[in-house]
């Protein structure tokens, strides 16, 4: 038995179980519970699949650290087909360089995931971002490769529903907030079991940032409703 | 010519010729290559009439296959190969080919001279330099024809007419000095030498059949048979006195057209056909160090009329994979109503390339961004692509808005200071809330936050907005940003999400 095991650890194509795996290329969530269950944060050059509640879910508020840091990348972050206005002072305020933001909109149908491989597989954008209604699993594995050949983290928001099929995402994650936070179950990743019900606690960021109370024209207390 | 004379004449004449190279390339199939190459190889053929009766002059290379040759009927090959297009010379469209190749082979030389049926000529001494040496030359000058559906010869020799006529041969050569010229014009037909009949008939009848027992007469006796105007012609074939050729000026603009051989409307096809102007556009460019900003495409239909096609670019390009890659995301965006049955392309907007000194330190591609943003907009619109950008107005619906996508190699401005907290998507309109005793609800009561947020500006402008904005959630946990209008009715919205 232990000649077994010295002869597996000899390989480094074989990973075992028991061991965690760490990925260098991942991109830290901002989020230290994550980056523990993702072994070393978002994977680069694939597909992660976050599925939410909905516009207000937490998705992208999960993924904001992590696309402020992209956005020292002098490549842009892509929103393809966002649901609705990206708001300029909500998003600058988690860090994101604005200037790295390129929107796509198009009101064609069908024409959202095309620009979606395009902008994965450009090698211009660090990150793109999707919000695909239905997707097959032929559609998300066209992304996925483009996304290796990009260089590119592919963000696909995804209803919670869509739980129940089949992906052939790297990762797939699914968010919610609850009173003390965010909270996520690790639906499939790489290397790794699916884990449910992960606390995540607040960014630095968030903790950080002066509340509307401390202003002094916001000192009146709340209307009685 | 073996005696002493001829030879002190030709180094007399040496240094005139010797220092000039002379690239000849023939296009053997040229009256069939004018018509866009079919994608699906078709077998096609060019019928001509030969003294009143119509034969078959040229077949593609599938006609060839399925049995059909040069100098056979027409109805003969048809009976062989039923799917045989036949087609007719057009000879407008092959000077304008032949003037559209002179504008490719520009980039090759500086001094080209289309040489009307067939053949071009080019002064290539610089180039041989440039691309070192002949043989390498020649693979670039095939590695792009042949791509294009041209068949070619090439041969590079001291003399504009020892290369054209040695071209016609239809085997490449590359001849060394007046010698090596001289050598390789020996074993030539006399019947390849444009003589008037009654000198051919003489020189036959002395039982004369190449040109290198006709060089050995000697000059005084020839210059009596034939002539002065066929001796001056050997002389510039040789190389013994000068020739100089008229050189090519290209159009001050580009337009030219190509006509489809099968109709098409096939994505794939028309662009096998455009590969062709694109690449005789890129020649053009080349030798005049420009670029071209818009390409407008007109796809001719027959009697249903054309498309045309705009494609306009960020900042003028040369390059034909650009410009093709451009089309193709165009043409399969479209939906044609007839099939095409011709190609043409015009080019506005010239310039000069930008960047292109930035070239040397950064590489083939100064701004790699442009690419995938005229991809985008080639397919979805110029306005489906945009950034982001704050806006210094405290009405939230003006505080941010469209703005055009910056490029990625500028370094951030630093982002304004950090404020009250804001939702990272804004709703286009803000959405009236109902309310259940008093509480704003969005599927049940929400939960209001503690803080609020009275926002009152706007007053100089008419827009004037008195409100006062919470955060709020919803059962399923969904972070939403509200306001109540301050002034009676007081009714709740919903204007934003926190991500």
């Amino acid at each position: 038995m232990t000649e077994l095991s010295t002869l597996l650890e000899r390989r480094s194509d074989l990973w075992r179980g028991a061991q965690p795996l760490h990925r260098a290329d991942g991109l830290a969530t901002g989020f230290a519970a994550l980056d523990a269950a993702l072994a070393g944060g978002w994977p680069a050059g694939a597909v992660t699949e976050l599925l939410s509640a909905g516009p207000g879910g937490g998705a992208l508020e999960l993924l904001a650290p992590a696309l402020a840091r992209l956005s020292a990348q002098r490549r842009w972050i892509a929103l393809v087909q966002p649901p609705f206005a990206p708001y300029a002072p909500g998003l600058g305020a988690t860090g994101i360089a604005l200037e790295r933001l390129l929107l796509v909109r198009n009101e064609q149908p069908g024409q959202a995931l095309w620009a979606l491989e395009q902008c994965l597989g450009s090698g211009n954008c660090s990150a793109a971002l999707g919000w695909p209604g239905g997707l097959s699993g032929k559609a998300l594995r066209r992304l996925q490769l483009a996304a290796a050949e990009g260089r590119c983290h592919g963000f696909l928001f995804r209803p919670v529903a869509a739980a129940r099929e089949s992906s052939p995402a790297a990762l797939r994650l699914a968010v919610r907030r609850t009173a003390g936070g965010l909270e996520a179950d690790i639906l499939k990743r790489r290397g790794g079991w699916p884990q449910y019900q992960l606390r995540i606690s607040q960014p630095e960021s968030a903790e950080a940032r002066p509340c509307a109370g401390q202003r002094p024209g916001a000192a009146e207390p709340p209307p009685r409703l | 010519m073996r005696g002493p004379a001829p030879r002190r004449r030709r180094t007399a004449a040496a240094p005139i010729a010797s220092g000039m190279r002379w690239l000849a390339i023939h296009l053997p199939a040229l009256p069939l290559e004018v018509f866009a190459p079919a994608a699906d190889g078709a077998p096609v053929a060019l019928v001509e009439p030969r003294r009143g009766v119509p034969r078959i002059r040229l077949c593609n290379r599938q006609a060839l296959a399925g049995g059909a040759a040069p100098g056979m009927g027409p109805a003969a090959a048809r009976a062989l190969l039923p799917h045989l297009q036949l087609v007719r010379r057009r000879p407008a469209r092959e000077r304008e080919a032949l003037e559209g190749l002179a504008n490719w082979a520009l980039q090759f030389s500086s001094q080209v001279t289309p040489v009307p049926p067939r053949s071009l000529l080019l002064e290539a001494s610089g180039s041989r330099r440039l691309f070192g040496g002949d043989g390498p030359l020649f693979a670039a000058v095939r590695g792009q024809l042949e791509p294009l559906g041209h068949q070619c010869t090439l041969v590079q020799a001291a003399t504009p007419l020892g290369a054209l006529l040695l071209a016609r041969e239809g085997q490449d050569l590359q001849l060394t000095g007046l010698d090596g010229l001289r050598q390789a014009l020996h074993p030539l037909p006399l019947e390849r030498i444009p003589l008037p009949r009654q000198a051919r008939q003489a020189l036959h009848g002395m039982g004369l059949a190449c040109l290198g027992e006709l060089l050995r007469l000697p000059r005084a006796g020839l210059r009596q048979r034939l002539g002065a105007g066929p001796l001056d012609w050997l002389d510039r074939l040789l190389g013994r006195i000068p020739d100089p050729q008229p050189v090519f000026q290209p159009a001050p603009r580009f337009e030219r057209g190509l006509d489809l051989l099968c109709e098409s409307r096939q994505t794939q096809a028309l662009l096998f056909a455009a590969k062709r102007l694109l690449a005789e556009l890129g020649g053009f460019l080349q030798a005049r160090e420009l670029g071209a900003q818009t390409l407008h495409w007109r796809l001719g239909q027959g009697a249903a009329g054309a498309t045309e096609l705009r494609l306009g670019l960020l900042r003028p390009e040369r390059r034909p994979e650009h410009f093709m890659a451009l089309l193709r995301e165009r043409l399969e965006g479209l939906t044609l109503e007839a099939p095409v049955r011709d190609l043409a392309l015009r080019a506005e907007g010239l310039g000069p390339l930008p960047g292109a000194s930035l070239d040397l330190f950064e590489g083939p591609d100064a701004q790699p961004g442009d690419r995938l943003l005229e991809r985008l907009r080639m397919r979805l619109g110029e306005r489906a692509v945009s950034g982001l950008q704050w806006a210094a107005d405290h009405r939230p619906e003006r505080a941010s808005r469209r703005a055009p996508p910056q490029d990625p190699q500028q370094t951030p401005a630093a982002a304004p200071l950090a404020g009250p907290p804001r939702p990272l998507w804004l709703l286009p309109r803000p959405q009236r809330l109902e309310t259940l005793r008093g509480r704003p609800c969005l599927h049940g009561p929400l939960t209001l936050g503690l803080e609020r947020e009275r926002i009152e500006t706007g007053w100089w402008d008419g827009q004037e907005i008195r409100r006062d904005y919470f955060e709020a959630r919803t059962r399923d946990g969904e972070r939403l940003w509200i306001y109540r209008q301050v002034a009676p009715p007081r009714q709740w919205f919903l204007h934003g999400y926190f991500g």
